[in-house]
């Protein structure tokens, strides 16, 4: 059980108190990937930290005193200072907190992977169209789709709200008769990757009846 | 390429930094073939150092600079201020698509929409002022988020649209603070240059980008 396993916190919710001295908060969401950005750096350098669920549909009031439009994640320490938006949040904790160094030291690299990041958002914003190629499902699309399709299993839900286009194009490659002949189930892909986990050689044929 | 503000941000932090540089202007309209393998984009600004070694996007070869050289750091090295300066730059970042489709619009259909947005991002940025209570975004002296801003409001000196800062007076006062810096001050846009670039680029001419020359 991660320590993120609460539940969230929504309208009528009575706000939290300061963050104590010594521990830094992070509102958050369990499936969002954006907040996940900053539960791997909070994991990864051992940075002793809470964690509150917003229920994203149903934000608290007290959660706009917090981030203007009521976006996770957000980072608050025990000087109530406030950082947001992922990638800056992220960058902090690397920035504030010792131990091992996330970023590389050498600012060439530092660059590059940066433009990366970049690169990443270019696919995402590469769309004009509802599909990659256009108006119409082609080859880019189906190049993608895998990847998404299994991202697609743990529930994107509300965390498209930064990338619109993005939940459009899911929603659209699930009605092309190609991907819905070839979509995997999700009980079976779950059951398959807990075995998977487990190297468990059992788990290549899971969900076959035969 | 002498208009584009985005290349502005990294000859900024160039000249505030005092860093030996040479420029290459690219025709944005006509891109050397070349060029794509410097950045797989075409776009400027790229950085080429003496290594090879190329950085692209803006905010990344400013920041890269400001590390990479020594002098006066343009970032600060508390990481809350510096998370700030980002968080600020994530605010500013509706302003440049606006007031590119604004200038597209302005001989043609109606852009009042478009004022009003632009209305709306100039007073989130004056929020910062007045909450933070100093001249500049990063505090009481010129940091690297002013410069990394500043070429788009150069842009409302230039073409005279100054009005469009009237409802927001601290924004105004840190124009004209932004004035008198040097690095500012010596870069600065011909007005007559830039408008004379503006109209061939409007029309995908493909000598908008040597106008002057």
């Amino acid at each position: 059980m991660t320590d993120d396993a609460t539940r969230t916190l929504g309208k009528g919710s009575a706000p939290p108190g300061p963050v104590p001295e010594g521990l830094i908060r992070l509102y958050s969401m369990r499936f969002c990937p954006y907040a996940h950005r900053t539960r791997l750096v909070l994991q990864a350098k051992g940075i002793r930290h809470e964690v509150i669920n917003i229920n994203l549909r149903n934000k608290p009031e007290w959660y706009f005193t917090k981030h203007p439009f009521g976006h996770i994640p957000v980072l608050e320490n025990s000087k109530g200072q406030l950082i947001y938006e992922s990638v800056i949040a992220c960058e902090y904790l690397d920035d504030a907190y010792p131990g091992r160094k996330l970023y590389p030291y050498d600012c060439y690299e530092r660059a590059r992977q940066k433009m990366l990041l970049e690169l990443f958002y270019k696919i995402l914003g590469y769309q004009n169209t509802i599909f990659f190629g256009g108006d119409c499902i082609s080859m880019i699309d189906y190049l993608f789709w895998p990847w998404f399709e299994r991202l697609d299993v743990y529930g994107i839900a509300d965390c498209v709200n930064h990338t619109p286009a993005l939940r459009l194009w899911i929603a659209a490659m699930k009605q092309d008769p190609t991907v819905c002949a070839l979509l995997i189930d999700k009980n079976i892909f779950l059951g398959f990757l807990n075995l998977y986990f487990q190297n468990n050689p059992d788990a290549f044929d899971y969900g076959l009846s035969c | 390429m002498r208009f584009c503000p985005f290349a502005k941000r990294t000859l900024l932090v160039l000249k505030a930094k005092g860093i030996g540089h040479e420029v290459i202007n690219i025709n944005l309209k006509n891109k050397p073939e070349w060029f794509f393998k410097k950045n797989p984009f075409g776009l400027v600004p790229v950085l080429e150092n003496s290594q090879g070694q190329v950085i692209y996007e803006s905010a990344i070869t400013c920041e890269y600079l400001d590390e990479a050289y020594p002098g006066k750091k343009l970032l600060p090295d508390d990481p809350y201020e510096k998370a700030c300066q980002k968080m600020v730059f994530e605010l500013f970042s509706k302003v440049p698509p606006l007031l590119l489709s604004f200038l597209r619009r302005q001989n043609k259909e109606d852009c009042s929409g478009v004022k009003e947005e632009l209305h709306k991002e100039f007073s989130k940025l004056e929020e910062v002022l007045t909450n933070k209570k100093t001249t500049f975004f990063g505090g009481s002296s010129l940091s690297m988020i002013d410069y990394l801003i500043w070429p788009w409001f150069e842009w409302l000196i230039t073409l005279e649209l100054n009005e469009y800062v009237d409802h927001t007076p601290n924004l105004k006062l840190w124009m004209e603070a932004m004035m008198k810096d040097p690095a500012v001050s010596s870069l600065f846009i011909d007005p007559k240059a830039f408008r004379g670039f503006l109209d061939l680029y409007l029309q995908n001419n493909l000598e908008a980008c040597d106008y002057g020359l």
